[in-house]
């Protein structure tokens, strides 16, 4: 029954054709309410004012929005068709704070729901209600409900009603709180008052857009004395009209300029980026090699009578042979077992982001490697050594089916665990041991410091990667700093300890100096928030030395124990199971690490904080790619709790995720933001320039670097590992089987 | 990159692909390891050669092009044009499966036919996974008739997608000369095929939205 689930997901276009035929479609306004322009919250929108538009799904984006009244830098990702959310990072001109006296950073986070579709055809228009700045009560808080109707192909008018911040009664912050948490007795709260925008598309590229908004630019602070107002940029806008002019370049870009009433002049700067329209969407990858079918039994009688496997030589010449070619193809042909009949290889795709490409290509040039008497041809992938999925299939389907579409091959294929050592499996030769190194630059990035937004670090890492058997690998990386403005740091001293002033910070000597200080003033260990103490260090340090060890005990069971140097803050032991079968979308895994906080010096030395975290885990994989998984267990700094991940993934290797984690430190143990939360992206580097490889480029955005709900990174999770390479992400990327 | 150059290089570097791995009906009929070993190596070498570096020669016309590939090339060989990317290549059979044939260019980009039917391209960045022309029996048999085609492309999101079409098949204006006039998805295109006795020898055939037409010409079917 899953299986054919899978195929009919595999098989249905669910993608307009206007994506596909984009180029020649001769309207640009070819989907009624899709966003137009780029508001200066980041969503599509007036200027100030929401619209009720949304982005084609999945889109991701961001934009800078500069004016007097601050710097808006906004990251938008369209969840789903009908959610558009927004992470956000300010500079508010205006208010003063500990770090300076005229303007704050606060980050933000934005929710828009569609959940009226507009008819093109009658009256109704789309209908949207949204939550802004809604994670604790922000410079921006506030709610709205509106509207879009299209009234001609090029004019689009929006109305709703806006609270907080959006009717002008921006609500008054709590400076004591530590924030972070949705105040829901807060929202739609106090009287709304109305806001509208029309915008016209004049041409294709430009368009024009009038807003009626009533924004003050004004915040309030309540220290819990008394409460104190700031005017946002020094000036209130003198009238509630604001008008744009925005200008599209390229597929993805956007340039505007607007006013904020009649004395303030901003400029903005906009792109999108679609999962779904890739420059080049089939990959520049060479073609793969046709099928060579078989000859006839007459013209071939000893390759069909399967004597040839009597010969002891030809298996190795026909392995070296085949491996050769799989290089070529960027897979490893780590090992392979052949009898008359039946071949199975154990590939390691180190090129394609879809297994199932690799897959293709393994089965097309076994057609032009094996003799003719091997009909059954097994595939199995392998994460680093370890076996993780077999697909099965037979050689007359394989010439078959050549040339047909992919979910014909996908009917004939048998997707199934792999066995885990199968008797005559022959390892290539020279495979074990592998040595592998490299050394390179590196740029390390540290965001969101308040005195300084962007940090960066810049040096040269060398890396190996010892493999002795299948499964234990040994790997290590060294860093020499060469410059960069991340310095040591201590941790920030807190203000009951310092008269009330927050925004110092400790000297990395004074913290080394009163061992006392790596636990604050609650009672929690520094686990992360000295975390500024590793870097800055000009001799060369040791980031990861480890020895691990992936094992596969049964079929649906995997095995990792990693011992050494696990990050840069911490050492010890880790160890992990998993149980996944290839068809299941569920997976459960357990993880016990014991670690010792590491020296700030980042080489051999350890400090005494000890700790033994564990945690059980649950994953599902539901349907368009969403991900969840929930961790339940006790982290570093002994405190216990669960975190909860979403992540949305698409076929073509895009991964877009959040997660928050709660323990039980208390609000006030934890600190400013209550408990940690997060945004994680990861870009495969093929998708913007065509070329294949499994390259990605990933970043976590969170919460400053707090002790609560934080784990220890290890690298080689084996979720992560095994997943590429069973149902269904196979099945979702089994369209490139014969790319 | 100007063309002529390209066709020239295309010539020299298609000796060598085809020079090496190419079907040979002439087998060394030695022991069953040295038959096996052939087979396999023909896998790896197909890759190998085209990488080779190419002679600087002088420009050359398409004309000359082809006719020097006919000269040192024995394989069956197509000129193609690619309208939508503006270059002209002479492209070599590097394998046959039934009626389906994959012609390769030395940086090794595909085009796979049958009986002279564009049915896929592969490398070229908005490559058509396949086609499936319904028209196929009445453009061989030079009939009119209105029939479906499917178009299957590889689209960003790693997944195979599907185009529908409905086709008119029809003698065109000049003698010998069948068209195929497509519509759907608010496109529409026209393929035209110059059949002799019963085969394509020459034909312009629409790949896709991003690549437009292509035209194919048999040099040596």
């Amino acid at each position: 029954m899953r299986r054919s689930l899978l195929l009919r997901r595999l098989m249905a276009t669910t993608l307009p054709a206007a994506v596909l035929l984009g180029s020649v479609s001769s309207t640009a306004i070819a989907e009624p309410v899709l966003g137009q322009n780029v508001s200066t919250y980041g969503l599509p929108g007036g200027i100030d004012t929401p619209t009720a538009e949304m982005f084609p799904d999945g889109t991701l984006g961001a934009s800078v929005s500069y004016s007097d009244y601050g710097r808006r830098t906004n990251v938008v990702f369209q969840a789903m068709p009908r959610l558009t959310t927004v992470l956000r990072y300010s500079r508010v001109e205006g208010i003063p704070d500990y770090n300076s006296p005229d303007h704050i950073y606060d980050r933000s986070f934005d929710l828009r729901f569609k959940f009226l579709d507009e008819d093109p055809e009658g009256w109704r228009p789309a209908v949207a209600v949204g939550l802004q700045d809604f994670l604790g009560t922000g410079v921006y808080s506030g709610e709205y409900i509106v509207a879009t109707k299209n009234l001609t192909p090029r004019i689009r008018a929006s109305a709703g009603l806006g609270w907080g911040t959006l009717a002008g009664k921006p609500r008054t912050i709590d400076s004591t709180d530590t924030g972070g948490k949705p105040t829901v007795e807060n929202w739609f709260s106090g009287s709304p008052k109305p806001f509208g925008s029309i915008s016209w598309q004049t041409t294709e590229s430009l368009s024009l857009v009038a807003e009626y908004s009533n924004d003050e630019y004004v915040a309030r602070y309540d220290n819990g004395n008394h409460i104190r107002t700031f005017q946002e940029g020094g000036k209130a806008p003198d009238s509630n009209f604001n008008l744009a002019a925005y200008y599209k370049f390229g597929e993805n870009y956007e340039v505007g300029l607007y006013t904020i009433g009649g004395n303030t002049v901003g400029a903005q700067f906009s792109f999108a980026l679609n999962p779904r329209q890739a420059p080049y969407p089939s990959g520049l990858e060479k073609a793969p090699a046709p099928v060579r079918p078989r000859p006839a039994p007459s013209a071939d009688p000893e390759g069909w009578s399967g004597q040839w496997a009597q010969d002891p030589t030809a298996q190795p010449a026909i392995q070296k042979v085949l491996g050769d070619a799989l290089a070529e193809e960027g897979q490893v042909l780590e090992a392979m077992a052949l009898s008359s009949n039946r071949a199975e290889v154990r590939i390691r795709n180190q090129r394609y982001i879809q297994q199932a490409e690799a897959i293709g290509r393994t089965a097309r040039l076994m057609t032009r490697a094996l003799p003719p008497s091997v009909e059954t041809l097994v595939i199995t992938s392998s994460a680093d050594g370890v076996p993780t999925s077999s697909v099965t299939l037979r050689r007359s389907d394989v010439e078959r089916l050549e040339n047909t579409e992919a979910g014909q091959i996908a009917s004939a294929a048998a997707l199934g665990d792999a066995q885990p050592r199968p008797a005559d499996l022959v390892y290539s030769e020279g495979m074990y041991p592998r040595f592998r190194w490299r050394i390179s630059p590196y740029l390390d990035l540290g965001l969101f410091d308040p005195e300084e937004p962007l940090r960066y670090e810049v040096g040269a890492e060398a890396r190996i990667n010892y493999e002795l058997m299948p499964g234990l690998i040994f790997s290590g990386t060294l860093r020499q700093r060469a410059f960069g403005d991340m310095e040591q740091r201590g941790p920030g001293i807190p203000a009951s300890l310092n008269n009330g002033q927050r925004g110092d910070h400790y000297t990395p000597e004074e913290y080394e100096a009163d061992p006392s200080l790596e636990t604050t003033p609650e009672g929690v260990p520094r686990v992360r928030s000295d975390t500024r103490m590793y870097t800055g260090n000009t001799s060369p340090t040791i980031p990861e030395l480890t020895l691990a060890w992936y094992a596969r005990p049964s079929e649906q069971i995997y095995t990792r124990v990693t011992a050494g140097l696990l990050e840069r803050a911490y050492g010890g032991v880790s160890a992990e199971a998993l149980w996944k079968p290839v068809n299941s979308p569920l997976a459960f895994g357990a993880e016990i690490n014991r670690v010792r906080k590491r020296d700030f010096d980042v080489l051999f030395d350890f400090r005494d904080y000890e700790v033994t975290t564990g945690f059980v885990s649950a994953y599902y994989e539901f349907a368009e790619g969403f991900t969840a998984q929930l961790d339940v267990g006790k982290y570093l700094a002994g405190d216990k709790g669960a975190t909860v991940s979403l992540t949305r993934e698409f076929a073509n290797g895009w991964q877009v995720g959040a997660f928050a984690t709660k323990t039980d430190l208390s609000d006030e143990e934890f600190g400013e933001g209550s408990f940690d939360k997060g945004i994680t992206l990861s870009i495969p580097v093929s998708w913007a320039t065509g070329t294949p490889s499994r390259d990605r480029a990933s970043t976590t955005i969170r919460s400053l670097s707090r002790d609560g709900g934080s784990r220890v990174q290890v690298d080689g999770r084996l979720y992560d590992k095994v997943r590429d390479t069973h149902s269904v992400k196979l099945y979702e990327g089994w369209g490139r089987f014969w790319r | 990159m100007n063309m002529a150059r390209n066709t020239a290089i295309a010539a020299t570097l298609l000796a060598m692909l085809s020079a090496c791995g190419n079907d040979t009906g002439d087998g060394a009929s030695g022991a069953a390891i040295d038959v096996l070993l052939k087979t396999a190596t023909d896998a790896a070498i197909s890759r190998s050669a085209a990488k080779t570096e190419a002679p600087k020669a002088p420009p050359k016309s398409p004309q000359e092009a082809a006719a020097e590939a006919l000269r040192v090339n024995p394989a069956p060989l197509i000129q193609v044009g690619f309208e939508g990317l503006g270059r002209t290549q002479i492209m070599a059979m590097t394998g046959q499966n039934g009626g389906q044939r994959t012609y390769m260019t030395p940086s090794e980009e595909a085009l796979i036919m049958r009986g002279g039917m564009l049915v896929g391209t592969r490398g070229l960045g908005n490559d058509l996974s396949v086609a499936e022309p319904q028209t196929e029996a009445l453009i061989r048999a030079g009939r009119t008739g209105t029939a479906q085609r499917v178009m299957r492309y590889y689209s960003g999101d790693g997944k195979e997608r599907p185009l529908q079409f409905t086709c008119t098949v029809g003698a065109g204006p000049k003698p010998g000369v069948t068209i195929e006039s497509c519509e759907g998805h608010d496109t529409s295109f026209q393929n035209s095929y110059m059949t002799q006795g019963g085969q394509i020898a020459v034909s312009r055939q629409w790949v896709g939205p991003a690549l437009g037409y292509v035209t194919v010409q048999t040099l040596r079917p």
